[in-house]
């Protein structure tokens, strides 16, 4: 199983290749959309802001061989963090701007007065996938975002955690796509977890 | 909900890790990658990396020590030391930081705050102020590693980083760094109200209960400890147990 994990000079993916690595995968960055090609699993990670990344994905040609592989070829793909929040179809950081549209839903602005804004640290997910976050130890992932996911469809949300009075949307899983706010790679025991399961689970 | 953190704080002199009270008087202390791998081990939620003596020789925080350790741990780190423009920032992420720590070059130009908070969110920029209390009780801001004041006050150097977007604020006491007589709860309780993003008290921590004490007066976010993990018989295990019996919201590990 060869899994690609999307360079496009946004963030630190070195941290997910690390994380792929400690399960001895066969995972490497990708610089190249044709490289997509040969993998079984896409990861698409990304820190920073949802319009620079959109503009970098289209600039490299990433964004359109990424909707084919998921709209059209079924590719297992994991988004995380800001990857996640690009499944959307519109984001409101910095204005309104389009995502990919994969699952139906915005990218708002944490909105509560009663709550520091980053969410910035350790928070507990409630899980609602037997699957993904099986086997764990007590589900905290280390979470930094000011904006988060609504999909219209709560169905498709598979984890959540509470922050103030606001349930943020933790995980999202639609079809062959997965999505975490949180970083996995940067979880420790529960994050590392969470790749073994996900590895698991596509396993030809 | 969001768990208190406690976050190894790591001062680097070049590629070692140094440790000393109110800003000088450095000894070595080890090798930063393995004694983050230590903490990570034992649960931290986090690891700060500063180079404090990357600004007065004019260089950046040594970038493979990033990368080193952002390899063999599973945590978040935040990394600074020299960060002076967007590209020094670029330089720090691709090499694995998590989040970047401003600090002088900051203070001396608060545009690289909007600047950094622009290009890469709020999320990954964080401010480091040092600040000493004068004899009128006033806490006056120090740069270059604590050895230089600057006119503007800490209230206002606050309210600008926030204004620009800063993400985080590490404020720490140069009065009681390294002493382990416990934290200056005062500094804290006066930021704490001005500050809605989260705020991390660093400087004097020499025991369990002035954690205790210091979430209990302040409602910090967090904790940087330096000396009481690096000389001292204490370890995060213990650390969080023990302020869990003291009822503070901590991550069980």
């Amino acid at each position: 199983m060869k899994i690609g994990i999307i360079n496009y000079s946004l963030g630190n993916v070195g941290s997910v290749l690390s994380a792929f690595n400690f399960y001895k995968t066969d995972a490497k960055l990708v610089s190249q959309p044709s490289d997509i090609d040969q993998c079984d699993l896409v990861v698409l990670a990304g820190v920073g802001n949802f319009k620079t990344a959109v503009d970098r994905l289209k600039s490299s040609g990433f964004w359109e061989r990424l909707n084919q592989a998921v709209t059209m070829e079924g590719k297992t793909l994991l988004g995380i963090c800001l990857g996640m929040q690009l499944f959307a179809d519109l984001s409101f950081e910095g204005g309104s701007q389009p995502g990919f549209g994969w699952i139906k839903g915005k990218v708002i602005k944490i909105d509560d007065k009663s709550v520091r804004i980053p969410h910035m640290g350790w928070n507990k997910v409630q899980a609602f996938d037997n699957n993904i976050f099986q086997g764990m130890h007590q589900q905290y992932f280390y979470f930094m975002h000011s904006y988060h996911f609504v999909p219209e469809d709560k169905s498709v949300v598979v984890g959540t955690t509470k922050y103030g009075n606001t349930d943020i949307v933790a995980a999202v899983r639609h079809k062959n796509i997965i999505g975490v706010q949180f970083h996995p790679e940067k979880s420790q025991g529960d994050g590392l977890r969470l790749v073994r399961n996900l590895l698991e689970e596509i396993k030809c | 909900m969001l768990t208190k953190r406690i976050i190894p704080l790591f001062l680097l002199k070049g590629s070692r890790l140094v440790k000393g009270s109110h800003f000088g008087d450095y000894v070595d202390v080890g090798d930063p990658v393995s004694q983050a791998m230590i903490y990570d081990a034992q649960g931290a939620e986090e690891v700060v990396i500063l180079d404090i003596e990357a600004t007065k020789h004019d260089r950046m925080i040594d970038t493979s020590i990033i990368t080193e350790a952002i390899e063999k741990c599973r945590l978040p780190i935040a990394a600074g030391g020299g960060i002076k423009n967007l590209e020094d920032a670029h330089c720090c992420f691709r090499a694995g930081a998590d989040k970047i720590v401003i600090n002088s070059h900051a203070a001396l130009n608060p545009d690289l705050v909007k600047e950094m908070s622009d290009e890469f969110g709020s999320q990954s920029v964080v401010a480091s102020i040092d600040v000493n209390k004068s004899a009128g009780g006033r806490y006056d801001v120090y740069i270059f590693s604590g050895t230089k004041k600057i006119d503007i006050g800490l209230e206002k150097l606050v309210e600008t980083y926030l204004a620009n977007g800063i993400g985080e604020i590490i404020v720490t006491s140069i009065g009681q760094e390294g002493t382990l007589s416990g934290f200056d709860c005062d500094l804290y309780q006066k930021l704490r109200p001005l500050v809605n993003v989260p705020l991390i008290a660093s400087g004097g921590s020499g025991s369990y209960d002035d954690m205790v004490n210091l979430f209990q007066k302040s409602d910090c976010d967090g904790v940087a400890l330096g000396k009481m993990l690096c000389l001292r018989d204490y370890d995060i295990v213990r650390i969080k147990s023990y302020l869990k019996g003291k009822n503070v919201l901590i991550r069980e590990t």
